[in-house]
């Protein structure tokens, strides 16, 4: 049930990959919420009652609701429905990230076999979540889709630190903090100032600053 | 004793919200580098190290850190209420912003504090919150740019540590801790491919905050537009915090024998940070900006010396200590050439010496010390480190290391020089002359207590800090 779970958050990465829209991609993560919601929900027998409803709190609550609400918030005010100036089409997107789950599930497969603690499906998910993310960072133009990108990243490290939850509980905490900085600066800075300061979110604003050149 | 340096922060800020005063929240602020101060004086003379809490402890390794962290943040508190009164914003600005300096300082004597690697995880994601808050503090159009680089690149930085620490913790096998001193014991038998990988990330992910190439393009944005005594702090404090870090697990790398490795990496990130730095210092447009290369400059000397190991140990700590007074004199410095001049322009700004006599000694000492001119205790470190080099047969890293480091001091030299010589045009000197009471005289002393202390370190290192110093070589 559980490697069922983490194969259809693989698949939310290929899925994020192929669509511009960034209403999808906000739905995207309240999907993988949910998903991350349910795998904590697959290794319950082994944490402890506070544990598990600190988890419920940050999957369902936090990923689910609160952090998309609030990307929500920002879609509407600044009317920027799609990232259409992406460098590459979507199509050699979502071959390209279909090559990188597969890279992340061979390699996990060859090298993480032999390790106890970590099983080689969480694995191989959990890294080709965080590089296609962090190559999706690098090809997008919109600051809102760096925002969602950034916290697939950390939905991806989430899940890595998920399949050492049994060990060191510490580590999924640890986790929810990383939860709790994005919001912060989401609100902080993102929603308040950079809105308030330029009218479209695009990454090219924030490129002013250059050394060769005095822009002050 | 470390209670006290942990929490006096957390009930300063509560004081400063139900006060609301302008006068009291400097006041706090300057309260708290002299508590921060005294209790770190105690501490090195050993006494209160005792302590109930298992997370926060004073060690061989962390005392200098938090020597430096605690000399440089009494300067720039010292300095600072000069520069408020410059400040044309509303108390609660001020406020908001003295607050974050507090909560700023507490999470980097945390970071370097913390006996747990995860604690210190926290810590340094906490330094990036207050710090992101200081850079934007200005609320500039080019403010949020760089506050957004830096909240945005370290953010991806502490992710990927993360996952060197998830890493580190399924390398260790049955070990469930992520405890220093249990780390350092139970290392020999770490799974070597594991560590490895959890390595890299770690050194990517802290390597982030500590400004090491090719991951530092948030610094020269962050530093040049903080305001001078944050960019002060970020400087010579900020990266230190990340360094020891980064040092704690290098520690872990050697007593595991992947030292190999480890030194590889530090070696490759230590001179493209160099490398860098000589390509971009030249031709720069800012002096805010140059200084913050400078930084990275240093960090990557850092790099290279913990990579050679042995007697550069050493010299690591020496320099440390010296790059950190030293730039933070150089970055208040620079403080008072923005409030005389109004400008970051290298162009629009020459002849110092005859607008400001005293700045524009401040500022080519700041260089000299820097340039690790004699007597600065730079020189001794960088000696030494060439030295080793030579020693342990690298000849032609150690011919690239000096021709770096010349072109890196040819083109600070140049713009230093430029600025404080020069001619000063008329309308310069009327603005110039406008400007001159914002600098108050408190403006000019805790540079000038930080450059004696930096060239009297050349040539004297009194028993004590030697101590210091040799018991913290320990630690790598």
């Amino acid at each position: 049930m559980v490697n069922g779970f983490i194969i259809l958050f693989g698949l939310t990465m290929l899925y994020l990959a192929a669509t511009s829209r960034i209403i999808a991609h906000i739905r995207l993560l309240i999907v993988q919420g949910v998903l991350l919601f349910l795998i904590c929900c697959c290794g319950a027998e082994h944490m402890n009652l506070l544990n598990f409803a600190f988890l419920t709190v940050e999957t369902l609550i936090f990923k689910s609701i609160v952090i998309p609400a609030f990307l929500y918030k920002v879609l509407k005010k600044t009317h920027s429905n799609r990232d259409v100036a992406a460098n590459i089409p979507h199509f050699y997107c979502l071959f390209i990230a279909s090559i990188i789950l597969l890279v992340g599930f061979l390699i996990s497969n060859y090298y993480v076999s032999s390790m106890k603690l970590i099983s080689p499906i969480f694995f191989g998910v959990s890294v080709a979540t965080i590089v296609i993310s962090l190559w999706l960072i690098t090809i997008k133009h919109k600051i809102i889709s760096n925002v969602i990108e950034f916290i697939t990243m950390e939905n991806g490290i989430f899940l890595l630190s998920l399949s050492v939850a049994k060990e060191m509980p510490m580590l999924v905490n640890m986790g929810v903090l990383l939860d709790v900085f994005i919001a912060v600066y989401i609100l902080g800075l993102f929603v308040n100032a950079i809105n308030k300061e330029f009218k479209d979110l695009e990454v090219s604003n924030l490129s002013d600053l250059k050394d060769y050149e005095y822009n002050d | 004793m470390i209670n006290t340096i942990l929490l006096f922060p957390i009930i300063a800020c509560l004081l400063m919200f139900i006060i609301r005063n302008k006068t009291f929240d400097c006041f706090m602020v300057n309260a708290y580098a002299i508590v921060h101060s005294v209790i770190t004086t105690l501490l090195a003379l050993n006494i209160g190290r005792e302590t109930s809490q298992p997370y926060f402890a004073v060690d061989n390794t962390n005392l200098i850190f938090l020597i430096v962290l605690s000399l440089v943040f009494l300067m720039v508190a010292f300095y600072n209420n000069g520069y408020v009164k410059t400040f044309e914003y509303p108390d609660r600005r001020i406020r908001n912003y003295s607050m974050m300096i507090l909560i700023f300082v507490l999470a980097m004597t945390g970071t370097i504090l913390s006996t747990d690697l995860g604690i210190a995880w926290v810590l340094v994601e906490a330094t990036t919150l207050s710090s992101a808050y200081l850079i934007y503090f200005n609320k500039t159009k080019h403010a949020i740019e760089a506050a957004w680089k830096y909240v945005f690149i370290c953010s991806i930085g502490i992710a990927l540590a993360f996952v060197g620490i998830i890493l580190l913790n399924i390398s260790t096998g049955s070990v469930n801790t992520l405890n220093f001193a249990h780390l350092y014991r139970c290392a020999s038998s770490f799974d070597h491919n594991w560590l490895t990988l959890a390595f890299v990330f770690m050194l990517f992910g802290f390597g982030a905050k500590m400004g090491l190439a090719p991951i530092h393009f948030w610094l020269p944005d962050a530093h040049s537009e903080a305001p001078s005594p944050i960019s002060a702090l970020l400087s010579a404090t900020l990266l230190n915090s990340a360094f020891l870090v980064i040092v704690r697990v290098f520690k872990i790398m050697t007593l595991a024998d992947c030292t190999g490795y480890a030194r590889f990496m530090l070696f490759i990130m230590g001179f493209i940070s160099l490398f860098v730095t000589a390509v971009f210092v030249y031709h720069i447009r800012n002096y805010k900006r140059m200084l913050a290369y400078s930084s990275i400059e240093n960090m990557g000397i850092l790099a290279i010396g913990t990579a050679l190991g042995g007697f550069a140990y050493y010299a690591v700590i020496l320099h440390l200590i010296g790059h950190s007074l030293a730039k933070a004199s150089f970055f208040l410095t620079s403080g008072n050439v923005l409030e005389l001049y109004g400008t970051k322009r290298i162009k629009s700004v020459s002849g110092l010496m005859k607008a400001d006599g005293k700045t524009a000694w401040l500022w080519i000492l700041s260089f000299l010390a820097i340039c690790a001119f004699p007597t600065s205790v730079l020189f001794i470190s960088e000696f030494i480190m060439i030295k080793t080099m030579i020693l342990q047969g690298h000849y032609l890293l150690c011919v690239l290391f000096v021709l770096l480091l010349t072109i890196v001091l040819y083109g600070i030299g140049k713009v230093v020089l430029k600025m404080a010589f020069g001619d000063l045009s008329s309308d310069k000197e009327k603005l110039v002359n406008e400007n001159k009471s914002k600098v108050s005289r408190i403006m000019y002393i805790p540079q000038f207590i930080m450059l004696i202390i930096v060239f009297t370190l050349g040539v004297y290192i009194p028993p004590f800090l030697n101590n210091i110093i040799k018991c913290a070589i320990a630690g790598f």
